[in-house]
């Protein structure tokens, strides 16, 4: 998602070499380095994208046998009819709610604690909550199910209780949300910490100069100038918090219990390869592919008006 | 007083970094701590695993074929990182040093892959992987992950800062642009490519969606042996910790060696 945020930022086309080669070479050289990449887009991305657009206009079952279909658009209206399909969407806002904590607040609260602590330190506690990240998911997974195990498990010993957690509704969700926020806070840290050091030290010692606490500069000074950071966060937790908690989800509770941790983009699997009714998978991809779209475009153009520029 | 007062709060830095860290590395610790029980002791609560044994390992092992399925995932997440790398060196290298016609409509193309999810493309693929007769082979795995919109742009960004003096005097030299991009760019553009380098093989490597719809019936790959562990009635939790540990052993192995790169590649990338 870094993309979005990096072709905002204007780069000179073609700043490597002189006007005069440049005009010279306007040959067919730089669309035979870019035809590999170019082939694969189209054919694993932009052709898939409009044969999804066109399955969703048919009924197939995923039988290689049996024919396509065209129903025009009967599977819109299926899925807007199923009431799986707004509840799966409340819950990846509830999702996305859960995580917000994981990739804004606490690691605004460590990069902060973080600035107070000799360099070595804070290095050896960075590398250890970064270290989740690189847990691939499954064995993440893995490890969460046998923590979370009711009788031996880590975790009831721990806090004493007795919950079956991955096997009760609320329980199942609150495990969703903190096993992808465990994975993803060592990443948020990172990067809040990276913002922080862009920060030019003057602002903080201007401010301290005219009187200002800390607790004032923190507030008024350091956090404006960190909201670029921040929005580039919440605009990736929006958008990919559902992804990011998909390996756990098919994983740990299959959409359960009773589809309490279904987000849209585990419904939209289960449509396809659980129930093989390719047409409404299709419809359910298509729509929230604009969906995401659209919330990508206003969120950037918000961020765009809110954030504090160093200028 | 102001002493103190730095002393308290550093205190407190410390104790709010060292417990979350703690808090975060907990469940990687006891990962590799039950792997290491004996299969009698595999639910202790003991904090250290004594006496230790890799009885669990064995038992996965036996279960699994570990040597191949590793061989497999080294294989699938070498070549998937390799070919990102190649593709995003050349496309990055033509945004970078052409000015052509619908060049910004062609990095667009590029940077919108990001908006389309996986789950919108998958069915289509795994059709046309059907056709193809690719489905579980790693093959099948590797091609449609073969280009990434992340290379393509980090490289170009990067080659866009990169001095063009270097390049002019190449040129002098007679020397075409293939050559150029090989015995003057790439040789140039040494930490930013390993960092990617290492940042693409790690996400190849845990790559769980792709894999999972393709091998389906073979298993083939860590994560999916992992998986197969999982979900089936009495967990056998200690060769499934053995066997977990396997599939991230590389990973944060080269964590400790490549700290600076790792967290290089993350931190320029943001979160694919």
């Amino acid at each position: 998602m870094s993309a979005l945020v990096e072709v905002a930022r204007p780069a000179p086309p073609g700043a490597l070499l002189p006007q005069r080669v440049r005009r010279r070479r306007r040959t067919v050289a730089p669309y035979l380095y870019l035809a590999p990449g170019l082939v694969l887009l189209a054919v694993w991305v932009y052709r898939p994208l409009a044969q999804t657009a066109q399955l969703s206009f048919l009924s197939w079952n995923l039988l290689p046998t049996s024919p396509a279909v065209p129903v025009g658009w009967d599977n819109y209206a299926r899925l807007f009819a199923l009431p799986d399909f707004g509840a799966s969407v409340l819950r990846t806002l509830g999702l996305i709610a859960g995580l917000l904590p994981f990739t804004l607040l606490v690691p605004v609260l460590v990069a902060l604690a973080a600035r107070r602590v000799s360099g070595r330190a804070a290095r050896a506690y960075q590398a250890l909550v970064f270290a989740p990240l690189l847990v691939a998911p499954v064995a993440g997974a893995a490890v969460w199910s046998w923590l979370l195990e009711p009788r031996a498990g880590l975790v009831n010993r721990a806090l004493g209780t007795q919950a079956n957690w991955l096997q009760e509704p609320g329980p199942a969700q609150l495990a969703i949300v903190v096993i992808t926020g465990w994975h993803v806070l060592g990443f948020a840290v990172l990067i809040v910490s990276a913002g922080l050091t862009g920060i030019n030290a003057d602002y903080a010692d201007a401010a301290a100069v005219d009187g200002a606490t800390p607790g004032q500069t923190t507030r008024w000074v350091v956090l404006p100038l960190l909201s670029p950071t921040l929005g580039f966060l919440g605009l990736m937790t929006v958008l990919l918090a559902a992804q990011w908690s998909f390996p756990l989800v098919d994983t740990l509770t299959g959409g359960g219990p009773i589809d309490a941790t279904t987000t849209v983009y585990y419904l939209l699997w289960d449509y396809a390869f659980g129930s093989f009714d390719a047409g409404l998978g299709a419809a359910a991809g298509m729509v929230f592919f604009a969906g995401f779209g659209v919330v990508a475009l206003l969120l950037v153009g918000l961020t765009e008006r809110l954030v504090v520029h160093d200028s | 007083m102001t002493g103190k007062a730095t002393t308290w709060t550093r205190a407190g830095g410390h104790l709010v970094l060292g417990g979350l860290g703690v808090l975060c590395a907990v469940p990687i610790y006891w990962l590799f701590a039950t792997s290491l029980r004996r299969p009698q002791d595999v639910s202790s609560a003991a904090l250290l695993p004594w006496p230790l044994s890799l009885q669990n390992y064995a038992d996965a092992w036996a279960a699994l074929d570990l040597p191949t399925l590793l061989g497999n995932t080294a294989l699938m997440a070498t070549a998937i990182a390799a070919g990102q790398l190649l593709i995003g060196l050349l496309a990055g290298y033509a945004f970078a040093a052409w000015d052509f016609r619908f060049s910004r409509a062609l990095h667009l193309a590029f940077v919108a892959t990001w908006l389309v999810p996986f789950q919108v493309t998958m069915l289509p693929n795994y059709v046309l992987l059907h056709q193809l007769g690719l489905l579980n082979t790693i093959a099948g795995v590797v091609l449609p992950q073969l280009c990434s919109a992340l290379g393509v742009v980090l490289l170009r960004q990067h080659m866009l800062g990169f001095p063009r003096e270097l390049l002019d005097a190449a040129r002098m030299d007679g020397r075409g642009s293939w050559r150029i991009l090989w015995t003057v760019v790439v040789p140039n553009l040494g930490p930013p490519l390993a960092s990617l380098a290492v940042l693409l093989f790690i996400n190849a490597w845990n790559e769980y969606f792709w894999p999972a719809l393709v091998l389906q019936r073979s298993n083939a790959v860590l994560q999916l042996g992992l998986r197969s562990f999982m979900g089936a009635e009495g967990n056998d939790w200690g060769p499934m910790m053995a066997t977990a540990g396997m599939a991230c052993l590389p990973v944060l192995l080269l964590y400790l060696v490549l700290q600076r790169r790792v967290v290089d590649g993350f931190v320029r990338s943001g979160l694919k």
